[in-house]
């Protein structure tokens, strides 16, 4: 496990990453220690532009948005880490049984992750929201949960069919081993990398989706997250009347953890696919090797 | 030609689920369903429209699997029932004037990316460790992991409002009468460009990753060092030889995209004020007007498997191996 984090931390795109994500949940955590002003409460005139008072501004209702986005990242983060484990607890279970079992399990469960696969998410999400009326955070984590687990049983079903024919995996059949060891001791740790790709990619796009979904008018407006944030501020027509600090700051902590979650994601997948690098050592060697191979050519054809 | 079939045979099943889902939801709820639906609605609705919303959702007088039939019946004549807001106009006409504008978003934006992200992927796979390399692949996943709503609002911002290039809602400007001349089609253009802009940034990113990374994977193969060693131009082995093999599963990849494409153009619709199915939807959702959600859901599940047949039938013809299969 201490190795495994070190080869992490090693990737520098995944140290970035992580350094990122880590400052959200500081920030997350220490909220209260952070914002100056009570988030919901009427603390400034309307629509004042960013100060040294209000750092962000204040919205049309005068709250502060510095505020408002400082207790909007437990919001966010809560739901987009509580609705990636489900997401990959069902996707992983599915992807693996399919796998190892293969034959009419496999057929059954594939056929099934193919059809969700098909079907236009957000439409489907808005169908059951809308009929839930205004929903919780907790209840947007668990309709993201129960519906996006598609992509990630198809990955994991791909990587497992691979592993499943190799030798070691072959040899601990023969030897008799039970299922649920087979499973979890001989194929989980290896599929690791797959897993932790899905759970944060998962949470990037619930983050993503809810604030879609609050934006839309989904969520419940009195929620602090930076999707009811857009929400207001679009109801308060903020960017005609060009109080642009209202929109611009939800904007940017939701692209800012965005592009901390997918640079930890591109890291997870360099060290699975070391081929995938792009930088520094696999790049000069790759150079190298592309001259000493026209050297070659060269020298052969003379 | 088999191949096709099964691939029919799997979208119809596919429709029958979302259709089964509209058909489920509204009776997992307590109570009566459509008094729920009434209460919830933001509009005042008299006795016609609630029997109206009864029939869409085959609430009938009958046990439940006759009230299936009787649904998945009207949804298969094209009846979707009448809208709750704006009675009793059917909501299959709403929708069919609105997906016109959905559909030549959603392509043109398609369109953009799909060529924009394929073709710079090829050149980041080729040129690996370049600066195009080093500066397009860690922006593509960038611009992967931010919302359509953001780029959306950013891009009407910027290019809308403080600075006014581009009009702020519309698909053509109102004093012009729709016709087929040059005037129109260039309103037409004007006012799609801001919202083509910023689904196809959301979309480029996706193909560009995954057509780099498959083109890698091309790269390692043979048949390229023996194109080399023929004394082929490089741009012969790049586009004739990797990027060809390497397209078939960026195609695959791209089937999968169609989720994202038509979430993206909902939100770019409605942040643009665009007349397509998304803003129809917000109207919806904005009054609570089930017909017209889960119009829309069945709509849009229809243009997925659409988009994914037609994904089918360029499989087909890039791997001919399947004709045959």
């Amino acid at each position: 496990m201490k190795s495994l984090l070190k080869t992490f931390l090693r990737n520098r795109k995944a140290a970035i990453g992580l350094s990122i994500v880590l400052v959200y949940v500081v920030i997350a955590i220490a909220a209260p220690l952070i914002a100056q002003y009570d988030p919901l409460g009427r603390v400034g005139r309307p629509h004042q532009a960013p100060s040294a008072d209000h750092w962000l501004g204040t919205t049309r209702m005068g709250r502060d948005v510095f505020s408002q986005l400082i207790y909007g990242t437990r919001n966010s983060l809560m739901v987009g880490l509580l609705a990636g484990f489900i997401v990959t607890a069902i996707g992983t279970t599915i992807g693996i049984t399919a796998a190892y079992f293969g034959g009419k399990v496999d057929d059954v469960l594939n056929f099934m992750t193919n059809v969700v696969l098909v079907l236009p998410q957000l439409p489907l999400l808005l169908v059951l929201a809308a009929f839930l009326g205004q929903v919780s955070p907790l209840a947007i984590a668990l309709i993201i949960g129960v519906t996006s687990w598609a992509w990630g049983a198809r990955v994991t079903r791909a990587q497992a069919l691979s592993l499943k024919t190799r030798d070691y995996i072959q040899a601990s059949e023969m030897i008799g081993e039970p299922a649920w060891r087979m499973i979890l001791v001989e194929m989980l740790p290896n599929l690791l990398s797959i897993i932790g790709f899905n759970f944060i990619g998962s949470v990037i796009f619930t983050i993503i989706t809810q604030a879609t979904l609050e934006f839309l008018g989904l969520g419940s407006p009195l929620t602090l997250s930076w999707g009811a944030m857009l929400y207001n501020a679009q109801n308060a027509s903020a960017i005609i009347v060009g109080a642009w600090w209202e929109i611009l700051a939800p904007c940017g902590a939701i692209v800012f953890i965005g592009v901390g979650l997918s640079l930890m994601n591109f890291g997870v997948d360099e060290i699975a696919n070391p081929r995938m690098r792009s930088l520094g050592q696999v790049a000069k060697a790759l150079k190298l090797e592309r001259r000493l191979n026209r050297q070659r050519m060269q020298e052969a054809n003379q | 030609m088999n191949f096709l079939l099964k691939r029919l045979a799997f979208y119809l099943v596919a429709f029958l689920v979302a259709a089964t889902f509209n058909f489920v939801i509204p009776r997992m709820l307590p109570g009566n369903p459509a008094d729920i639906m009434l209460a919830n609605a933001n509009v005042a609705m008299g006795p016609a429209a609630r029997e109206a919303l009864m029939a869409t959702f085959g609430f009938v007088d009958a046990p439940l699997h006759e009230q299936y039939f009787s649904y998945l019946k009207s949804i298969f004549t094209w009846d979707f029932g009448v809208s709750v807001k704006f009675f009793p106009v059917p909501v299959t006409d709403m929708l069919m004037q609105a997906l016109p504008w959905t559909l030549f978003l959603t392509g043109a934006a398609l369109l953009v990316s799909f060529s924009v992200g394929t073709l710079l992927g090829i050149l980041a796979a080729w040129r690996r460790g370049t600066m195009i390399d080093v500066i397009a692949s860690p922006t593509a996943l960038a611009l992967q992991s931010i919302p359509s709503v953001v780029v959306a609002l950013c891009g009407l911002y910027f290019l809308g409002v403080s600075n006014k290039v581009f009009p702020t809602s519309y698909a053509f400007d109102p004093k012009l009468d729709p016709a087929w001349s040059f005037e129109f089609i260039a309103s037409v253009a004007y006012h799609g460009f801001l919202p083509v802009l910023t689904l196809s940034m959301v979309l480029v990113g996706g193909y560009l990753v995954t057509m780099r990374n498959n083109m890698i994977g091309q790269l390692g193969e043979d048949y390229i060092y023996m194109g080399e060693a023929k004394g082929l131009s490089d741009a012969r082995v790049r586009y004739t030889y990797a990027a060809r093999n390497a397209l078939l599963p960026s195609v695959t990849s791209l089937a999968l995209s169609f989720g994202a494409l038509f979430g993206g153009s909902l939100v770019t619709e409605v942040v643009f004020n665009y007349p397509g199915v998304g803003n129809l939807l917000y109207l919806g959702i904005v009054g609570r007007d089930f017909p017209l959600i889960q119009g829309q859901l069945l709509i849009m599940t229809l243009a997925m498997l659409i988009a994914n047949f037609a994904v089918d039938l360029a499989y087909v013809f890039l791997d001919p191996r399947l004709k045959r299969a």
